[in-house]
């Protein structure tokens, strides 16, 4: 019995191996996307006191994750409605709420994503969280964003917000 | 006298060396490891797809849950029923990491409206013990579609604009919420 479980532990454990090896020389696009978004979260979200030139390093590398076209609306009731349809509005955007915010967490939370079947295009359903310094609650909203593949990576091409409650 | 000694306490020490070994991980080792992996296994799902927990955190159902209070979901409470009014509902976003706290007050197919604070539902007011602050909400009827289910929280003395509420597609109900 015992040798029959050592076997199955160490048969377990290469496939996980074999497993993790396979994923990391050939990602999936979900994969791809997954770390995508990841690093996103991580651009868009502001340290306390950014040096200007870190707040611009870091806005040029939140653009680079967006198609040249990209459209952005949001629409909160009560609280916003907008549409930047421009890369350079994006841009200008982003760099507003980083010089007036000081400090900013952003999370991407439970990404479900469908590749096309052309595998050039991908949809991602997501939650993202943005918490503010001094607060507890952090302001929640539902994601809905289009991508399309370029050369290795996946930009995003659409992002808009998702009423959860209509 | 001293060679006898020593080995009756050798022998205690081995007996209570057993003992303590049987008491912490059985007769059988590997029978003992597959009872914890089942038991793991078992806890996990039934965190995972059963019994959610879940901490509340905002002020939206005060008085009824408190901010930072721990309570959980029973993601099969709507198998053999579908939801009711009155029940406290745990509504996702995109997935469970993330999820909305609220109580249903319509049902599919009903009309809801807030007149004077109070909720209305196909023009007659609902009669609601668990709202305990006063409020003065007011909005015109509202058809809820035929798989959505009107929610609110209980803290109705918040600014109408600042409390999330709204109809909720059945998809979206994750289960009750138990305590």
């Amino acid at each position: 019995m015992r040798t029959w479980l050592v076997r199955l532990v160490l048969v377990g454990a290469l496939g996980s191996m074999a497993f993790w090896a396979w994923s990391f020389l050939f990602p999936t696009p979900e994969h791809v996307i997954r770390k995508e978004l990841a690093e996103l979260a991580r651009a868009a979200s502001i340290g306390p006191n950014e040096a200007p030139l870190t707040k611009l390093a870091k806005t040029q590398k939140l653009m680079s994750f967006f198609t040249d076209d990209a459209e952005v609306t949001i629409e909160v009731p009560g609280h916003l409605t907008q549409t930047l349809s421009r890369h350079d509005d994006l841009q200008q955007a982003a760099m507003g709420a980083r010089s007036l915010l000081n400090n900013l967490k952003v999370e991407l939370l439970d990404v479900v994503i469908t590749v096309g079947a052309d595998k050039q295009s991908a949809l991602a359903d997501l939650t993202a969280t943005a918490t503010l310094p001094g607060e507890k609650i952090p302001e929640v909203q539902e994601l809905h964003m289009s991508f399309k593949k370029a050369d290795h990576s996946w930009l995003i091409s659409r992002v808009e917000t998702v009423k959860t409650l209509r | 006298m001293d060679a006898v000694k020593t080995i009756a306490t050798e022998n205690t020490e081995v007996r209570q060396a057993g003992w303590t070994r049987r008491v912490l991980i059985g007769r059988d080792p590997v029978r003992t490891l597959i009872r914890i992996v089942i038991w793991i296994v078992l806890i996990v799902l039934i965190r995972s797809y059963v019994l959610l927990p879940i901490r509340v955190e905002g002020v939206s159902m005060l008085p009824t849950y408190k901010e930072n209070g721990i309570n959980f979901v029973n993601c099969l409470a709507y198998v053999f029923h579908p939801p009711q009014r009155g029940d406290v509902v745990a509504i996702r976003y995109s997935g469970i990491s993330v999820m909305l706290c609220k109580r249903i007050v319509g049902l599919p197919g009903e009309t809801i409206a807030f007149r004077d604070g109070h909720v209305e539902i196909n023009g007659r007011p609902l009669d609601e013990s668990y709202v305990k602050r006063p409020c003065n909400w007011e909005q015109a009827p509202e058809l809820i579609g035929p798989d959505e289910y009107y929610v609110v929280g209980d803290n109705r003395s918040m600014d109408f604009d600042q409390h999330t509420k709204g109809r909720a597609e059945r998809i979206r109900i994750v289960g009750k919420v138990v305590l």
